[in-house]
Parts: structure tokens; C-alpha cells; sequence
């Protein structure tokens, strides 16, 4: 059984402050107040300074928080051509990232076997190791289908989590109700910071049972699904490559790669080297790269082996639900909805996906 | 799924991206375009199979995967040391070809899944078939590895030969050596691909005219004792294979090295994935039947 106990916003403010006296603290923002329809910004990560930097949102960033963990840019190695050397450069500062959704921290969880798996990747490793993550409730939008691939609830991969709880009367009947979190956690290291910067008191029974309403509301709010068991579609997708579907929406495709920019488990980089303006001392460095730009699979002399959009579609969304599943025994795609929330064409990844379903069981009725 | 706790770097584990110094102990120009360098192991006990590739790569240039030229098992060198050929194709490449003799090459590596030429892998193994060697290009690279440790346990393998294709006569890979080779037991055909009209590269040649698919056919093979390799530009592997199956060849007997985009050689940067597999893991080297079911493999 889970344990949970009761944080207060008083408390958790102290949380907060503890944690950004001692650590870089990352979490959710809101971000470029103009541009957003609403007038209150985007939900996106960003850097927390004070707690009043930190807006936990109930639906997901736009850009995802693997940036924490696996930067755009990282440096690989430092080297000095006239000294002839090459130095290893692995760079990890103890850092917390609130704010992680379900979805989010599975995505974590996912990373963690890539880099992990064969050889360690320490650049990726030794940055996970120093990184505190606290998760967050969450209700989905209308991209939104972690429901459908298992992904909706986590009781690993994070140190601490946070359920928000609101109108717990105090105690002598006076006075506003006191919102604040259920708190549970999964790891000592979390279990210490929480003792050490915030007193937790015991949770009651009406806030468990406030919990689970939301949670049994959250279940019922999804609108996005997946039209079969998510065990089932390596099978389905393995089966798809010769549908009509990667024609179609590879005909619309921009190829402009915003789509693994965004997902949280796109971890494909390009390595290459950068020199300072000397000329002597440079930087090999790896920066993000997309299976679905142009010349992602290019080989000297100029063959393509997915020359089209539709053949670099297919090869992303296969990586999300076949490809990888054998060697990580896990789908990879979490149901965030990032890339679809993000395609300037509305390419969306649980329609797609349910269109292959449905070709593949008409199909299996012939 | 993993909490953290599990995937903490193990102590002493290092970076995957840090290169080691070679000394470069000989450069010879084997045509306009291709240079062989011979690389000093520095005292590091390098082993290899045949099909295995190097990262190699210069500060400032980056680094790129380049096939083992060498042999391996009883045609090593005694003293480590290996050649790599390198044809100069941009930027890296070119600048490879500026450097010379006692200057320093920067490499990580072996990677890759070779040549099972003893059976110990997965694979069936090459030892007591007839082999058939097909090259087409710069894909004669990682054959010669092959070839040489082949030759270096002759009396192993059955009936031995190699078609050759390329473009010009100028640019035949190795053309001496394969004189040796040739003494050694191994029959080997030579083909030019036929000119493009109002062009004429033939420079003076006399051997065969035609891809490498067009010498297959009058082949003698004996498809239960055979096992073909075919290493290549992309276009011919389709065409390549097809041959084979007119020969009867089946799918477990016919390996190919394939070529892919990498930027790691240790199994995360993604380019070189084909369906649920690595080239730079599983491959480059890998029997046709285990490609089944993969749109973009060949
Ligand atoms: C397993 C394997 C073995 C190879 N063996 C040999 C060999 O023995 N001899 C030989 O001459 N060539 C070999 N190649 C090809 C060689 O790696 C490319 O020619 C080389 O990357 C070209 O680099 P460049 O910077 O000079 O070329 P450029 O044309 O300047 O490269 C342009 C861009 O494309 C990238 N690129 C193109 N092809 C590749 C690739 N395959 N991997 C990574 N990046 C690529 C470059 O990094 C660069 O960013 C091999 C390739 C593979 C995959
Ligand atoms: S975000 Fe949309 S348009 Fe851009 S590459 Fe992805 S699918 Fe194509
Ligand atoms: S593929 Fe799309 S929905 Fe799935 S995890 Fe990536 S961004 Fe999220």
C-alpha cells in the first residue's frame, strides 16, 4: 500500500524554497503570457528561482523535461589539437525537476534503459543519478491517452509525487480550508528531502477519499484513446507497412522534426564537432536529432534509406509501438499527446494509430 | 520500470565517446580516392572480426565508421596494429588523407557484429563451404578483412571465389594483392560496370564489362556448400541477392554488411536503426534471413 501523508501549501512552499537553496530546481512555468490565447501562458518547464516561479499545471508542457536529463546541446568531450589531447566531459549538478506527470516519468523510466542499456551511457547516467524528480497530479486534454498504453498511473520512477488536495478544514473549524498535497514517495532520497525541508502530517480519510474521486475523474475525462489492448499493437503496427496511411499523412508532412523535439522519448542525437574561434580547442558535442528530418538516414554518396516523409513516419511511429519493444519490453510511446498537440498539420498519433487498428481487423475478418 | 537506483553509472565506467590516440605507422595511396593507413595498436590488444568497424576521426572533424581492412585470427598482426581504407568523400575523409606517416588518428572501437567465420555466433558459421565473395566499390574493404582471414585458415573452407565490381579500372581496390590471393586458392572475377554512353572510363580494360549481377549467372555453385557475402553500395544489394536466388542460395547463406548512417557506434544515437535493430549492434554483418519483415533493411 501506498503511504500517504499531508503536505500543506504552507509547507510545500517550504518544500520549494528548501529545494532551491540546495539544488537547481527545474518545473513547470508558465511561459510568453502575450502569445497564449488565454493570457496566462503556456504550461513548459522551466527554471525555478522561487516558489513563486513554480505553476503546477494540470495538463501537460508543450516541450517535454528530457532536456533535464538529456540536453539539446551537451558536450561530449573537450580537445586541444596542438596539445593532442581529448578529455571526457561529464557534467551533472544535483538538480530536482517538479512538476512531472505519470506520462512523464515513464517516459524517465524509458530513457533510463536506452542509456543504460550495452554500453552506459555516463553523460545521461550520472546527470539521472543526481536528479530529484517530484511528480504531479494531472488531467488530460484532448490529446491526451496515457489511459491507453499503461501509462496512466506510476508507483516508481519518481522520489516524491504530489496529489493536489484542497478544503481540509482545520482543525478548530475556523479559518479557510487548508489546501495543500497528498505527498507519497517511492525512494529513501525522497523520503529525506521531504522530512528535511517540510513537515508532513498524516493524510485523513476524506482527503484519501478526495484523491480518488479525482483520479476516478480523471479516468473518465479522456477522450483520446487507443482502440485495442496496447500489448497488442507491435503486433498491429508490424503488420501496417504497406497501409495507405503513411502515404497520407506523409503527403502532408512538413518533415520539420517538431514532433521529436517534443516527445519525451525521442532520444536520437547527432554528434559533431565544434572549434572555438582559435582554431585550437574545440568541443565534440551532441545535439537533438529527428528521425523524421531529411537526412536523418542519408549515407555518404547520397542514398536514402528513408528518403520519403511516409517512410520516415512510419519509421517513427514503428520506433513508438514495435520497434523497441523487443529490446526494451516496453511501448515508447507514453500518451502525452505532445507530437500531436505540436503538428502544424494535425498529424495525430492515437488517430493514426487507431486507422491502423481498424485496417488491421478488417483485415483479419476476410 | 527502473528508479533511478538501478541505472546509477557503475563505477569505473567511462566515457562511451572517448577516442584513443594511433600512430599512423604507414600511408600508402591506392588510388586517387583511396588511401590505406596503418595504424599502430600502442601497445593495445586490439581483437577483431572480420566485418567489425572502427569510429575514427580527427578533432575538429568529428568522426565517422570505417570497416576493418586487416585480417584477423591466424592472419593478424603479430603486433596488433591494423589498416583501415579510407576514401575521400568529404569532410572528414579528405582531411584524414592530409596526414602521414607518425602522425596521430584518433579511434574508438572495434563495434559491431563481424563475420561468424568460425561458427561461435548465431550465425552458421563459414568453415567447410564454398564461398563466394561479392564486392562491389569500397565494399571490398571489410572483404579483404574477410578474404585475408579466410586465406589465413585455407585448408578450413571449400571452393573460393570472388566477383569484383567498380566503376573505372583506375580505381580496382588492391589489385596486387589479389595476385596473392588468387596463389592462395581463390579464384577471383573482375567486372567494370558498364560505361554511361559518350563516357569512356574502360581505359584500356580487357575483363569482363557489367555489374557485378551480370558475372553471378555463369557461376558454378553448388548451393548447398555455398555461402555468399555481399558488401556494396546500397543499389546492388536487391539486385545482388536476387542472383543468389536464382542460384538457389537460401537466406541463412547469404551474409551482408550493410551500411548505415552512425553517429555513436554504441546503440543510442538511432541512425543506424532498421526496424528493431542496431547496425552498429547486431550488424553491420547480418544473414539475409534475419531481415525479414524490415521495409527499409536493403
Ligand atoms: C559500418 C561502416 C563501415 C564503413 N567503412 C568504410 C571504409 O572502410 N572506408 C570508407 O572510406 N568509408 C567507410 N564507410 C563510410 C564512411 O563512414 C563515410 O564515408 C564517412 O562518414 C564520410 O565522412 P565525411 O565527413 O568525409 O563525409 P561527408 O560527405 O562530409 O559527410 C557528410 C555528412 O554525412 C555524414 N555521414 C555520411 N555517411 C555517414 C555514415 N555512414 N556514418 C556517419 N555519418 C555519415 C557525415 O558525418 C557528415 O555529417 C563506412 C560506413 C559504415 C556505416
Ligand atoms: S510535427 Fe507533424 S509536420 Fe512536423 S515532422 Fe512531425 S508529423 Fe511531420
Ligand atoms: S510519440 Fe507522441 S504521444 Fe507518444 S510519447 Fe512521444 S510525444 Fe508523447
Amino acid at each position: 500500500m501506498e503511504k500517504f501523508s499531508f503536505l500543506s501549501n504552507k509547507e510545500f512552499r517550504k518544500l520549494v524554497e528548501g529545494l532551491t537553496g540546495s539544488f537547481t530546481v527545474y518545473g513547470t512555468v508558465r511561459k510568453d503570457a502575450r502569445l497564449s490565447a488565454a493570457g496566462d501562458g503556456f504550461p513548459a518547464y522551466g527554471r525555478i528561482s522561487c516558489f513563486e516561479d513554480l505553476v503546477l499545471g494540470l495538463t501537460p508542457t508543450h516541450l517535454s523535461a528530457k532536456e533535464f536529463l538529456f540536453p539539446q546541446r551537451e558536450t561530449l568531450l573537450k580537445f586541444d589539437i596542438e596539445k593532442m589531447t581529448h578529455a571526457a566531459v561529464v557534467e551533472a549538478v544535483d538538480q530536482v525537476i517538479i512538476g512531472l506527470h505519470p506520462c512523464d516519468i515513464h517516459a524517465v523510466g524509458l530513457m533510463d534503459r536506452v542509456f543504460a542499456y550495452g554500453k552506459p551511457d555516463v553523460n545521461y547516467l550520472a546527470r539521472r543519478a543526481k536528479t530529484v524528480i517530484i511528480g504531479t497530479d494531472c488531467m488530460p486534454d484532448r490529446f491526451c491517452f496515457c489511459k491507453s498504453v499503461d501509462t496512466m498511473n506510476v508507483d516508481a520512477g519518481f522520489d516524491i509525487f504530489l496529489h493536489r488536495v484542497k478544503g481540509v478544514e482545520p482543525p478548530q473549524g475556523a479559518g479557510p480550508p487548508q489546501n495543500g498535497f497528498l505527498v507519497r514517495t517511492a525512494t529513501d532520497r525522497g523520503k529525506t528531502i521531504l522530512s528535511k525541508y517540510a513537515k508532513a502530517k498524516k493524510a485523513s480519510l476524506k482527503q484519501l477519499d478526495e484523491i480518488a474521486a479525482f483520479e476516478k475523474k480523471r479516468e473518465d475525462s479522456f477522450t483520446a484513446h487507443i482502440d485495442a489492448p496496447a500489448g497488442q499493437l507491435p503486433e498491429i503496427y508490424s503488420k501496417s507497412d504497406e497501409s495507405p496511411v503513411w502515404e497520407r499523412i506523409g503527403a502532408i508532412c512538413y518533415g520539420c522534426g517538431s514532433c521529436n523535439n517534443v516527445c519525451p522519448t525521442c532520444y536520437c542525437f547527432d554528434v559533431k564537432d565544434e572549434m572555438k574561434s582559435n582554431l585550437n580547442e574545440g568541443e565534440r558535442v551532441r545535439v537533438w536529432d529527428g528521425c523524421t528530418l531529411e537526412d536523418f538516414a542519408k549515407v555518404t554518396g547520397g542514398h536514402n534509406f528513408r528518403r520519403t516523409r511516409s517512410d520516415r513516419l512510419r519509421h517513427r511511429f514503428n520506433r513508438k509501438f514495435n520497434y523497441l519493444t523487443g529490446r526494451f519490453g516496453a511501448l515508447f510511446c507514453v500518451g502525452c499527446g505532445r507530437c500531436s498537440r505540436t503538428c502544424l498539420v494535425q498529424i495525430n498519433i492515437s488517430e493514426v494509430t487507431n486507422e491502423l487498428i481498424r485496417e488491421y481487423n478488417a483485415k483479419k475478418r476476410q | 520500470m527502473n528508479s533511478y537506483g538501478n541505472t546509477m553509472p557503475k563505477s569505473g565506467s567511462s566515457s562511451s565517446y572517448l577516442p584513443v590516440p594511433l600512430l599512423i605507422e604507414r600511408v600508402a595511396r591506392l588510388t586517387e580516392k583511396e588511401r590505406l593507413f596503418k595504424l599502430s595498436a600502442n601497445g593495445r590488444a586490439f581483437t577483431f572480426d572480420p566485418g567489425q568497424f572502427f569510429m575514427a576521426g580527427l578533432p575538429g572533424y568529428g568522426e565517422a565508421p570505417f570497416s576493418i581492412a586487416s585480417g584477423s585470427g591466424k592472419a593478424a598482426e603479430a603486433d596488433g596494429s591494423f589498416e583501415l581504407c579510407i576514401k575521400a568523400v568529404g569532410n572528414l575523409t579528405n582531411a584524414i588523407h592530409r596526414l602521414k606517416k607518425g602522425d596521430t588518428l584518433w579511434v574508438r572501437g572495434p563495434f559491431g557484429r563481424g563475420f561468424d567465420v568460425n561458427g561461435s555466433s548465431p550465425l552458421r558459421g563459414m568453415k567447410g563451404r564454398d564461398i563466394l565473395f561479392i564486392a562491389g566499390g569500397i565494399g571490398i574493404v571489410p572483404m579483404r578483412g574477410l578474404i585475408k582471414t579466410i586465406l589465413g585458415d585455407r585448408e578450413s573452407f571449400g571452393a573460393l571465389t570472388l566477383v569484383y565490381g567498380f566503376k573505372d579500372p583506375e580505381g580496382i581496390l588492391f589489385a596486387g594483392e589479389m595476385e596473392d590471393w588468387k596463389a592462395s586458392g581463390m579464384a577471383a572475377l573482375l567486372t567494370v560496370d558498364k560505361p554511361a554512353p559518350g563516357l569512356s572510363p574502360l581505359k584500356g580494360w580487357k575483363g569482363h564489362v557489367g555489374v557485378v549481377t551480370t558475372v553471378i549467372p555463369g557461376l558454378e555453385i553448388n548451393p548447398s556448400k555455398t555461402v555468399a557475402v555481399i558488401i556494396g553500395p546500397p543499389v546492388m544489394y536487391r539486385f545482388a541477392i536476387k542472383s543468389l536466388w536464382d542460384k538457389n542460395i537460401a537466406r541463412d547463406d547469404i551474409y551482408l554488411s550493410l551500411e548505415r548512417r552512425m553517429k555513436c557506434g554504441v546503440g543510442k544515437c538511432g541512425h543506424c536503426q532498421i526496424g528493431g535493430i542496431y547496425a552498429c549492434q547486431e550488424g553491420p554483418v547480418f544473414k539475409l534471413s534475419e531481415l525479414k519483415d524490415m521495409p527499409d533493411a536493403l
